[in-house]
């Protein structure tokens, strides 16, 4: 070989190009291998990995009820993978029956000890991995191990220990990051948490209210919006608090999570907050006169129907085009509004609704007054042409 | 016979640059998917289509004479999986039955919904909204000659944060809005544009608009694009995007903030490649109201889209993709190393006047010289032999890693045989595929300078004529 490298020496500035040649072409059999055995590699991997899964498989029950002693499979590598990705899919379907018995064989198998053990001890991707996949046994135990991460510099890390704790799915979960949330220095993606939040806070919403009254600003906007989300009937008076928040996405939340309860105050709330300075506060107090079931909120949503937003116009319309035994009258009075922007939103969500033929029926009876007729007859004309065109197409469609 | 030596030397370091700034692309490439798939581990898919709190999309397919394929591209993207989503299609003025077969399929209805045009287009005839599939909205505009304008008119009537600008005869991978946007979450107050990867639909095979086996083409003409586009999205725009200096959004599928499209002026009408021109104008934008972003790319969301089957078909498209890059630099030429533009105005910008406008026109001279040497005999066959070998020996070396790139990655090529075509491919397209491409370029160069900005129909064998069972 040395007297290669001596005549290439001798060479001088070509030398250097031949180097590079050399280099170059080294590369691309480097390269060209590294594929090939990389591929061999897999399939041989993914071959064995498929019969220890049947293998494992076979004797699946014996091993959830640890009649197959754990050291047959946990200390090899390969069988401990499979066990435990099949261990935590079931857990993520399972019943609250079939819960217990699977925690049981995590538990007594040293799996979620070991997992445990690496989401505190290991560092980078390794750390996050076994972070995941504690969150995903929804074990209580994993908690502190995910609630120490929250602490960690690393910001993947955090995101992974609060996509962790989601996926635990109780409010004890939500606890320690809620704590880190109110310090105000806590730094992981907004969406992030709010799913996390959502996901453990979904049977116990109150714990969140709690929590909004002590942080401010944008912090407080998150919360009250997950609050928003989750409010069920029995938060009542706290959430009148939050409708007169100074925040207006505090107010919005507020507004979205009334349309969740319908109690004696439901209705007087949305009526203020449908008249709030800003127009997504009135959007999302109209939204939710939408989701409850009220004849009083006709009249508010009358007015809204006026507003100088057209998302809330629409939104007004939308909601009072599916009120369909009050229709008639309901159009009576938007046109005594003498509001075209409202005549034309509620029409349009009439045609939309497909409820239109109805009151065009109601029409021909002659119980609608002059005005609403008019109105009615040009959508009429309209809806008739339409109709007639699309036979046509239809016709000539067919005739092709 | 001097100025012979330093156009040989000019042309030997100019290719020496080139090879050794997409290997270190390839490199940022390979270290950032390697984070994307270990960031891809921890993300449920299903958890964002499940979320309250997953941003609204809008889905733009500007249409002009589509009527063969439109009724089942809509189906497919009103198919895809994403928990709140709106199509806007804008018929462009066809003059088939591309607005017929729409009413029909979809029993379209007038809407009466404000339209504000905050961006001019030609004139809208009517909107439209599905009875069947409320989701599904159809601008019927006057026809401006541009795809540009259609988007416009479909980002005017967007009422969703975010817009995806899709062409209506590709295929969107069912989980590919989900996945993209999964490049918005990761950081929404920063990332206001992302990008997937195009892939070569030719050859594989599509069943009720959505593709079951992805196989290679058969002509060499395709494979030799398949490598292209795999360079250029794996390497190319994942390497820059690293440097968040992403230059372009494919206009085939990309995701874009609406508001921040509205404030640059949406898409350029008349601009020949407006995906460039628009991204282009956002880095401007954003450069200039110090406003801190990132403009990312996202290698798993796929869409598939068919390349040109013949030379003439090529041949155009390349002569207006390099038409597009002029276009596009040219009236952008002020940003060149001016320190308020950062990165972009001194590292990208340049690179693509240096490396991406002049190339045919370096290689042309290149060439040129070479033969005048070897006819004059000031040529040293020796210095010709190792440059000739070099050059090649790098860029094979290039277009290799960026089929490794694919094979740690996606796998999409999952038979053996294709894998093997395409590293036999690598190893051929750098002869006589490149000089051709050379050729190409500088038409669109001579035709941008005659002025000629004409859109040539590129010839489509059509999404159903590919190899079915």
């Amino acid at each position: 070989m040395g007297f290669i490298f001596s005549g290439i020496e001798k060479l001088g500035p070509a030398g250097l190009v031949l180097q590079a040649i050399l280099g170059s072409l080294l590369g691309i059999c480097l390269l060209i291998g590294f594929i090939v055995l990389r591929r061999w590699y897999r399939a041989r991997y993914f071959r064995r990995r498929n019969e220890r899964t049947v293998a494992l498989r076979a004797r699946w029950d014996d091993i959830v009820s640890g009649k197959v002693s754990a050291e047959e499979w946990r200390f090899d590598p390969l069988d401990c993978d499979i066990v435990e990705s099949i261990l935590l899919d079931a857990v993520e379907m399972a019943t609250p029956e079939q819960l217990p018995r699977l925690l049981d064989c995590l538990r007594n198998s040293g799996l979620l000890d070991m997992r445990i053990c690496e989401a505190r001890t290991f560092s980078g991707w390794k750390r996050r991995t076994a972070l995941l996949a504690l969150g995903r046994t929804r074990a209580m135990e994993s908690i502190p191990a995910l609630a120490d991460a929250l602490d960690s510099p690393s910001r993947e890390t955090r995101i992974a220990s609060v996509r962790g704790l989601g996926r635990i799915a109780r409010m004890e979960a939500a606890i320690p990051i809620l704590d880190r949330v109110v310090s105000g220095n806590f730094d992981v993606p907004e969406r992030t948490l709010k799913n996390t939040l959502v996901n453990c806070c979904r049977n116990y919403p109150s714990i969140l209210v709690n929590y909004v009254e002590q942080t401010q600003g944008p912090l407080r906007e998150l919360l009250a919006r997950v609050l928003g989300e989750l409010a069920s009937p029995d938060l009542g008076e706290e959430l009148l608090i939050l409708a007169a928040d100074a925040l207006p996405e505090v107010r919005a939340s507020a507004a979205r999570a009334l349309g969740n309860t319908n109690t004696l105050f439901t209705l007087p709330a949305l009526h203020t907050l449908a008249t709030d300075p800003e127009w997504f506060v009135r959007l999302r107090a109209v939204v939710a006169l939408g989701q409850i079931e009220n004849i009083g909120k006709i009249r508010i949503l009358l007015r809204t129907l006026c507003d100088s937003n057209r998302h809330v116009r629409q939104r007004a319309a939308w909601a009072l085009a599916r009120m369909e035994p009050q229709l008639e009258q309901i159009l009576e009075d938007v046109v005594a509004t003498q509001d075209e922007y409202a005549l034309q939103s509620f029409i349009s969500e009439l045609e939309r609704s497909g409820a239109i033929e109805k009151l065009v029926g109601a029409s021909e009876i002659g119980s609608a007054n002059d005005s609403a007729q008019a109105a009615l007859m040009e959508v009429v004309t309209a809806v008739k042409k339409r109709v007639q065109d699309s036979e046509k197409a239809a016709v000539a469609a067919a005739g092709r | 016979m001097h100025f012979l030596a330093i156009s040989n030397d000019t042309l030997f370091i100019y290719y020496l640059l080139s090879n050794l700034i997409y290997l270190a692309l390839l490199i940022v490439a390979i270290f950032k998917n390697t984070v994307h798939r270990h960031r891809l581990g921890s993300l449920r898919l299903e958890l964002i289509k499940a979320s309250p709190f997953t941003p609204p999309i809008t889905l733009i397919v500007p249409a002009h004479n589509e009527e063969r394929s439109i009724v089942g591209s809509v189906g497919a993207l009103l198919g895809l999986e994403y928990p709140s989503l709106e199509v806007i299609v804008v018929n462009d003025g066809s003059s088939d039955g591309t607005m017929e077969k729409l009413r029909l399929a979809y029993q379209l209805q007038t809407a009466r919904i404000l339209y504000i045009p905050d961006i001019a287009t030609a004139p809208l005839h009517a909107i439209y909204r599905s009875a069947v599939e409320p989701r599904l909205f159809v601008l019927d505009k006057e026809a401006a000659g541009c795809k540009a304008d259609a988007i416009n008119a479909g980002i005017n009537a967007a009422t969703s944060p975010y817009v995806c600008v899709v062409d209506a005869d590709s295929i969107l991978e069912k989980e590919s809005l989900i996945r993209i946007m999964a490049g918005v979450f990761s950081d929404p107050d920063r990332v206001v544009a992302v990008g997937g990867i195009v892939r070569v639909l030719n050859g594989s095979r599509v069943v009720n608009n959505q593709i079951e086996e992805v196989r290679l083409p058969k002509k060499a003409i395709e494979v030799m694009q398949v490598i292209e586009y795999l360079r250029a999205f794996l390497v190319g725009r994942e390497g820059w995007a690293g440097f968040n200096m992403l230059p372009i959004i494919s206009g085939a599928f990309g995701v874009f903030q609406r508001d921040l499209v509205k404030q640059v002026g949406g898409f350029r009408t008349h601009a020949v490649g407006e995906d460039l021109d628009l991204v282009i104008r956002m880095h401007r934008r954003l450069h200039e109201e110090h406003r801190p972003y990132h403009i990312n790319f996202i290698p798993d969301p796929t869409c598939w889209t068919e390349v040109p089957t013949d030379l003439k078909s090529l041949a155009r498209q390349r002569a207006r993709w390099h038409k597009g890059l002029i276009d596009t630099l040219w009236p952008n030429r002020d940003m060149l190393f001016r320190k308020r533009y950062g990165r972009v105005g001194w590292a990208v910008l340049p690179y693509m006047w240096i490396f991406e406008f002049f190339a045919p026109i370096i290689e042309l001279v290149g060439y040129s010289t070479i033969i005048i040497a070897m006819m004059t005999g000031n040529l040293s066959r020796s210095f010709f032999l190792q440059f000739l070998l070099f050059g090649y020996a790098f860029a094979t070396l290039i277009s290799i890693g960026s089929v490794l790139l694919e094979e740690m990655t996606f796998r999409r090529y999952s038979d053996w045989r294709e894998v093997a075509r395409l590293l036999i491919y690598c190893l051929f397209e750098h002869f006589p595929y490149r000089q051709l491409t050379m050729v190409w370029r500088l038409q669109g160069i001579w035709q941008y300078l005659r002025g000629d900005l004409q859109w040539r129909e590129m010839k489509r064998v059509g999404i159903s004529a590919n190899p079915v069972g």
